[in-house]
């Protein structure tokens, strides 16, 4: 279960929590904008704070850890990645000479803030309020019902899948035996009554949606309303005037790095 | 029954659902699986559907609410007739505010993230307002008795809760008829009373019909004002629940028979007469009383 522990959103309500998923995706997208416009390390570093306060006033700091080490692999390949690759390819002087240095930082903490940004957007947005902003940003409804659909099931096939392992291993199959070929081949018995309950499971919800209507009018209502109030229109002014000054510095202002700095 | 208004009394006679000579054939099965099936289902009693596994109770019920024809296809002869409108005519949709289908497996039949969102999406589907919308499910909440668990993951709830729930989801819609598939099969003794109390009280109270497909008879006969055995994709027993459960043919096909009843021909068969035939123990234990007391 462990793997899929991620999935599951455990209802806690907060000041973030109780913003409106498309003030906080907006607030998203500039961070993820100001990120990609930032090359130099001093500006990215500023931004990785950014999304902080709004993980400690959530409360999802254990998370919020747990999500980020997960990146530090990412992280790192990225970091080599781009070590090697513009010393490759530059002609930089010294070997590992300090702006090749930064350079690759920057550019791994840029990553790391499109993580973060990402991680602190669906670590405060239940499942439900997601589906609801989907539905109100005029996505068809059949797409938001699908993905609520999913985001409810995924948990219940992956319990479905532990047991049919276990049932089979308990009838002797052995899962970790064998040449890679041979060990893809022994996940057969498990995908099969796997895809076959999920068939039926399909067809028995199709059942009971359809007895609720399904489909009886092009336009349906919706118990649940989201609502912009006034912390969610605070934040967009909040977002919209970081993106005002990234824009602007970006093309006015020469941001110098790190290196340069210190070497004042 | 009670002596009610002139109209009470014109609706206890009137047909809330009606089969004639119904035969249906699954789309790719060679043998039919409703063979002439004549029902007639009043409005505002209790009926028991039940009969052997695999002899077509289910197959009746997806008639009534029109997903056979209209969502498994299949070659259906004879007539179906809801609330005054005949099924292959209609829209499942339509059909959806006469008659609710509450469905076997609970865990399947819910699929929302919340308990009132699952309550209000066939609601949500006919479009109706908000406002109202907000009163209907508390109200089908309260009425099933779950008002608390309104914010809460139905799939992290009990059997018997998620039941209810399914019930509630249905009940919202305010049909006319509401037909239970087993509801009580994955459930504990005590869960199923539970259900079969709310069910009780749904038509007592607001007069909705109900169809109860059901093998426990022990625990649902007390409620039951009509009893229709099913045998093999055809009807062989209709009628009032104890002279079905008293009939010999019952006890053949394998019905469970309520274990009142029958105590009752055993009592019979030795030369014990009770001066009526009980169907819980309730009413057995009263009749032993009376011969025990005139020995
Ligand atoms: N979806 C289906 N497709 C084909 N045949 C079916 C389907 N569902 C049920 N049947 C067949 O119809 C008959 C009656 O089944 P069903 O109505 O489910 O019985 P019951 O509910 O009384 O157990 C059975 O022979 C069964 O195999
Ligand atoms: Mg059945």
């Amino acid at each position: 279960m462990s793997m899929f522990e991620g999935f599951r959103f455990r209802r806690v309500s907060s000041v973030v929590h109780l913003l409106d998923p498309r003030a906080k995706f907006f607030f998203v997208c500039v961070l993820f904008i100001t990120a990609i416009l930032n090359s130099k390390l001093p500006p990215l570093i500023l931004l990785f704070f950014v999304p902080l306060p709004f993980v400690l006033m959530a409360g999802v700091q254990r998370e919020w850890i747990r999500s980020m080490r997960g990146a530090l692999f990412f992280a790192f390949i990225i970091f080599l990645f781009n070590f090697l690759f513009t010393y490759l390819y530059t002609e930089y002087p010294q070997v590992p000479s300090a702006p090749l240095l930064e350079r690759s930082i920057a550019m791994t903490l840029r990553f790391l803030v499109l993580v973060e940004s990402f991680s602190v957007f669906f670590l405060t947005t239940s499942p439900d309020h997601l589906g609801l902003a989907l539905e109100q940003s005029h996505i068809p409804y059949e797409f938001c019902f699908a993905f609520t659909t999913a985001v409810r099931f995924v948990p219940v096939l992956a319990e479905e899948a532990q047991t049919i392992m276990d049932a089979q291993k308990a009838r002797g199959l052995e899962l970790e035996r064998g040449n890679f070929l041979k060990r893809v081949r022994n996940y057969i018995p498990i995908l099969i009554p796997l895809i076959v309950g999920a068939i039926r499971r399909s067809l028995e919800l199709a059942e009971a949606m359809e007895s609720r209507a399904w489909g009886a009018s092009e336009k349906r209502t919706n118990l649940y309303v989201l609502k912009l109030k006034r912390n969610d229109y605070l934040l967009v002014l909040i977002s919209v005037l970081m993106l005002i000054l990234a824009v602007y510095v970006w093309l006015y202002i020469p941001i110098p790095s790190l290196t340069i700095l210190l070497s004042f | 029954m009670i002596e009610g208004s002139p109209i009470t009394v014109a609706n206890e006679t009137l047909a809330i659902i009606e089969t004639r000579k119904l035969v249906y054939t699954y789309s790719g099965a060679k043998k039919a699986a409703l063979k002439g099936v004549s029902v007639t289902i009043e409005s505002g009693e209790i009926v028991i559907l039940t009969g052997p596994s695999g002899c077509g109770k289910t197959t009746l019920c997806r008639c009534f609410n029109g997903l056979i024809p209209h969502f498994y296809g299949g070659k259906i002869e004879g007539e179906v007739v809801v609330a005054g409108h005949k099924v292959v005519d209609q829209t499942i949709y339509e059909l959806a505010r006469h008659v609710g289908l509450v469905f076997q497996n609970p865990e399947n039949q819910l699929f929302a993230l919340s308990v009132e969102k699952d309550v209000a999406f066939g609601l949500e589907n006919l479009a109706v307002p908000r406002d109202e919308m907000i009163k209907r499910v508390d109200w089908a909440l309260q009425m099933t008795g779950i008002e608390d668990l309104s914010e809460r993951p139905p799939h992290e709830l009990s059997g018997g809760q998620q039941q209810r729930v399914a019930i509630a989801c249905v009940l919202a819609m305010q049909p006319d008829v509401m037909i239970l598939d087993e509801p009580t099969s994955f459930l504990d003794p005590v869960g199923a009373q539970k259900i079969f109390e709310v069910i009780n009280e749904l038509n007592k109270e607001l007069g909705i019909t109900i169809i109860l497909v059901e093998h426990r008879l022990d625990l649902a006969s007390k409620y039951a004002d009509h009893v229709v055995v099913m045998d093999e994709g055809k009807v062989v027993l209709d009628g009032e629940p104890r002279g079905v459960f008293n009939s010999e043919k019952a006890r053949l096909i394998g019905v469970g028979v309520p274990k009142a009843t029958r105590l009752y021909q055993i009592l019979r068969e030795n030369g014990t007469h009770l001066s009526g035939v009980p169907v819980t123990s309730e009413e057995a234990s009263k009749l032993l009383l009376e011969v025990l007391k005139r020995d």
